[in-house]
């Protein structure tokens, strides 16, 4: 019951209520629970909490708190738990604000229950072409402007508006309908001003343009989950829904780690796992709705807390520990994004990883993945070694003296606190640049880096 | 490359052209269209390159640190401490404080952070030195501003004699520490030996380890400190030879005073007469004079002594001079006395604005009427800093009236009084006794009216650190029921420090 609570203060201050005489005119019946708490104002409260529902319990109380669940209604939960509360034959006993609101909660948890009106068949083929034309058009029309700036060279980019001179093509694609494609070419944008040698990155991110374009041409004749990944990466989406309808991976999902990225466009959250018995990487990745929000330090540090992450049931799994669950993945290959389906209980805590690599294991890991996605940029790591402080950039060398660049705006200063010279396991994201360190595991527990 | 940056136009390109991994593909690229064979190799070669990372090989990591041997916090104990680091350094100074006292070190996790705050916040150093283990100090010495935190605790070292020819400044000073512990004398015969090739930092630094099992023998050392180059160590090797009343030094001093100050006697009452000093203020030569000095001479208890008129405008002087001498001396029977009152012939005005406010409760003031209007003698300690040498239990009783005075409502919380006191008993050192937490209360009761404001802020963070945490008041319910009783107003600056309280509470209990 007390893991109801949001925080210690309303806990001690429900434990307190519970055990007090404030409370007037209780009862329960089945799951619902009501009564009347006497507090500051004038009036006493009025207090209700239901622990049924498909969504979780749910709590009313008309004081002033926003906190949820609120000290009268945790405490009213611990008297009940107590048995203090006088059990009815029926909900009809209840006081009338009681009954309100259990009438308009099952309501609309029956209403979310119904399904959705099928769509007509012949109006989503329909629309389903159309896509399919545009976007071929629209790639055709990209692959011109490619060989344009091969031909014409690429030294022309800097001079034709600075970080900006792939705009006007990626808006045309958001017209052709094919998001995935206008966010690369926005992303890339800014290669001409990054420094030197940036005709070789700005070429690089072209003949990967060029490599999806062509696949996509040649689509029919690919294996059904390289397809899928090109279509993905072209930019159509798998609902969630026809994601979880799919199967699922039943295992122990250790959460590795957690990384925002708060400067995007749509500001993300990438959440990586590893199944115990199966080994089986996977990542989950939340997007925060509107994606604007309020600079200042405030803001972003309570907006990556989870806040900003629209309440999404995932968006507050913690590094270190794990969850017993379902994970539907999603089409195309290597199989890594998927979303939680069924859970089996509350995270609990977790052991550290048992099962590490060496460098050379997870150069094997990458390259063994991107043979079959030339198109990944990240890739999720499990390393046993040590952090090396050399300047000018870190480093992590495991057992065997190679060692990796490690990436960060900061030095990882808690990874070489927890590591002290003596090899530790690290969980990060590993780029051809060098590895984005996550967590580090101090005995059995974990440290968010 | 060239081909693309420069463009097709200007320099062709033919697909035997190519090396690596695009030529030996090269049956794959497109032939027709050159762009297309450059925009196809490139994919080639960048595929590769991405797959094919060269890693640095024979690497070496740094040196481990030595494992450490005393006990981690607990879980619930680390947890208070990182809710402290978000607030008041004070509480943070303390519970490290104690927690080092105990040998007990911060769990690694918490290391940077802590050495972050006490790099920018001098008053936490010696507070974090003291928990960093052998782990804190070896992660200390990838930064300069750690590094400083590190040396400014002293080192629980090894009985080694190489810690004294090549350790570091902290080692060091823990090793004479604990020498001096042992025998007093081998200490700062080592001490000295080498003195002549220390730094000047290092000098003023290893002479205050003497202050432990300071003694007559140490006095030839000290006085050739006093020709020292650096004026830190001149001071330090003074403050020193004022401790013993036996040097040279001190005799000194006391024969310039005494010749300065005699009692004369007009009919029934007693009157201080002083005269002029050779070379220096009055107020130096008496306050560098030991404070049993006027005792014996003149036969009076320092009450009587303080009470004494004074003939002229030395008055001010001579009391600077007793004020000086006792928080010098640190002589809570003379802090005692002059807190109490200044010669009776004069006004009782009172520093400050407070009406009289004594140690015993007594009607007079700290009052001294001076000619110059109000213009102290340079050095004048405030009363708070004689409060410092008191008794806790003298100082307690003290702040209680101090604090009572103001719950009686006889003063306005918003004057300047009000504002000398309160920060007064803002600086007392905790564990409060329960005389003083009372009064506290009864002045946040009073003040519950007026609202929150510049009087209550220095309050509360001295009450969430000093209020007494074992023992029977659960300081921190009550508090609560202040919080529950008061406006909303409030409500957030009560549970706060209320929460410190109990967390504090919490700490002890998880370390004991």
């Amino acid at each position: 019951m007390l893991g109801l609570a949001a925080d210690g203060v309303s806990q001690r201050a429900a434990e307190r209520l519970a055990s007090g005489p404030a409370w007037t005119g209780t009862g329960s019946a089945g799951e619902l629970v009501w009564g009347s708490c006497a507090g500051s104002g004038a009036k006493p409260y009025q207090v209700a909490a239901d622990l049924s529902g498909p969504s979780g319990p749910g709590y009313k109380c008309s004081c002033p708190s926003r906190k949820f669940p609120c000290k009268h209604a945790l405490g009213l939960l611990l008297s009940w738990a107590a048995g203090r509360v006088p059990e009815q034959a029926g909900t009809d006993s209840a006081p009338a604000f009681a009954r309100e609101w259990m009438k308009g909660r099952t309501a609309r948890a029956t209403a979310a229950a119904k399904p959705k009106a099928p769509r007509d068949p012949v109006a989503a083929a329909r629309r389903a072409q159309q896509r399919a034309d545009r976007v071929s058009a629209g790639l055709a029309e990209l692959e011109t402007w490619l060989r344009d700036q091969v031909r014409a060279g690429l030294s022309g980019a800097a001079g034709q508006g600075g970080y900006r001179h792939a705009e006007s093509i990626a808006a045309r694609m958001v017209d052709a309908q094919a998001p995935g494609v206008a966010g690369t070419l926005r992303r890339l944008s800014p290669i001409p001003v990054s420094g030197d040698g940036w005709p070789g990155r700005l070429l690089a991110e072209y003949a990967q343009l060029h490599l999806l374009i062509r696949a996509y041409g040649a689509l029919d004749a690919l294996p059904a989950p390289l397809a899928a990944t090109v279509r993905s990466r072209v930019g159509f989406t798998t609902g969630r829904e026809e994601v979880l309808a799919g199967p699922g991976v039943t295992d122990h999902w250790l959460v590795l780690g957690r990384r925002d990225l708060l400067d995007a466009a749509v500001p993300a959250r990438r959440i990586w796992l590893r199944g115990r018995d199966s080994g089986r990487f996977a990542v989950l990745l939340l997007f925060a709705p509107g994606g604007t929000f309020a600079t200042g330090e405030g803001t972003s540090a309570g907006f990556a807390a989870g806040g900003g992450f629209g309440g999404h049931p995932d968006a507050g799994l913690v590094p270190g520990t794990q969850l017993h669950a379902d994970l539907h993945f999603y089409p195309g290959q290597p199989a890594m994004r998927a979303v939680i389906g069924a859970r089996h209980g509350e995270p609990g805590p977790a052991p550290q990883p048992d099962e590490t690599d060496d460098v050379t294991g997870l150069l094997d890991r990458w390259s063994a993945a991107l043979g079959q996605d030339p198109w990944l940029a990240e890739w999720p790591a499990v390393v046993a070694g040590v952090p090396v402080p050399d300047e000018p950039r870190w480093r992590f060398v495991d057992g065997s003296g190679r060692a990796v660049p490690l990436l960060g705006a900061e030095p990882a200063w808690p990874l070489l606190a927890v590591s002290g010279g003596y090899p530790v396991a690290l969980a990060g994201e590993w780029s051809p640049a060098g590895l984005t360190p996550l967590t580090v595991w101090h005995g059995d527990r974990a440290v968010q880096l | 490359m060239d081909a693309a940056t420069l463009g097709l136009t200007r320099r062709p390109l033919r697909s035997t052209e190519l090396g690596g991994v695009a030529g030996r593909y090269s049956g794959v690229l497109d032939g027709q269209d050159p762009a297309g064979t450059v925009l196809d190799a490139a994919a080639l070669v960048s595929a590769g390159q991405r797959a094919g990372v060269l890693v640095a090989e024979g690497v070496r990591g740094p040196a481990a640190a030595d494992p450490d041997t005393g006990p981690e916090l607990p879980r619930r104990a680390a947890s208070v401490v990182r809710r402290a680091m978000g607030a008041e350094p004070g509480v943070l100074a303390d519970l490290l404080a104690e927690a080092g006292r105990r040998g007990y070190r911060v769990p690694a996790p918490m290391l940077p952070g802590l050495l972050d705050l006490a790099g920018r916040d001098v008053s936490l150093r010696a507070a974090v030195a003291g928990v960093l283990g052998s782990r804190g100090r070896w992660l200390a010495r990838y930064r300069p501003d750690w590094q400083r935190v590190a040396e400014a605790g002293v080192a629980r070292v090894p009985d080694d004699p190489a810690v004294w020819e090549t350790g570091r400044r902290d080692e060091r000073r823990g090793y004479l520490a604990q020498l001096r512990a042992r025998d007093a004398a081998a200490a700062r015969e080592l001490l000295a030996a080498g003195w002549a090739r220390e730094t000047g930092d290092d000098r003023a630094g290893l002479l205050t380890v003497l202050a432990d099992g300071l003694g007559p023998d140490d006095e030839e050392f000290l006085d050739a400190a006093r020709a020292d180059r650096k004026s830190a160590v001149r001071d330090e090797a003074a403050r020193l030879l004022a401790r013993l009343p036996g040097s040279a030094f001190s005799r000194r001093a006391a024969d310039r005073a005494a010749a300065l100050l005699r009692v004369e006697r007009h009919a029934l009452r007693r009157r201080l007469v002083a005269g002029p000093p050779a070379e220096g203020t009055l107020a130096q030569v008496v306050g560098a004079a030991p404070l049993v000095l006027w005792e014996e001479r003149f036969g009076l208890s320092p009450k009587q002594l303080v009470g004494l008129p004074v003939e002229g405008a030395a008055v001010a002087e001579v009391q600077a001079g007793w004020r000086m001498a006792a928080v010098r001396e640190g002589n809570a029977a003379w802090a005692e006395a002059l807190l109490v009152g200044g010669p009776e012939a004069l006004g009782s005005a009172g520093a400050g604005g407070m009406s009289g406010v004594g140690v015993a409760g007594g009607g007079r003031g700290t009052g001294w009427r001076d000619p110059a209007q109000g213009r102290r003698p340079a050095g004048w300690p405030e009363d708070a800093e004689l409060a410092a040498v008191l008794t806790p239990q003298a100082r307690a009783t003290r702040g209680a009236a101090l604090l009572g005075e103001l719950a009686a409502g006889r003063v306005s919380l918003a004057s300047a009084g009000a504002a000398a006191a309160l920060t007064e008993v803002a600086g007392y050192p905790g564990p409060w006794p329960d005389e003083l937490a009372g009064a506290v209360f009864g002045v946040l009761r009073r003040g519950l009216a007026a609202g929150p404001g510049r009087w209550s802020g220095p309050l509360l963070a001295a009450a969430a650190r000093n209020l007494p945490v074992t023992g029977p008041h659960d300081y921190a319910a009550a508090l609560t029921e202040l919080a529950d009783g008061s406006p909303p107003i409030w409500s957030a600056p009560l549970r706060r420090t209320a929460g410190a309280v109990a967390a504090r509470r919490t700490f002890l209990e998880e370390i004991r």
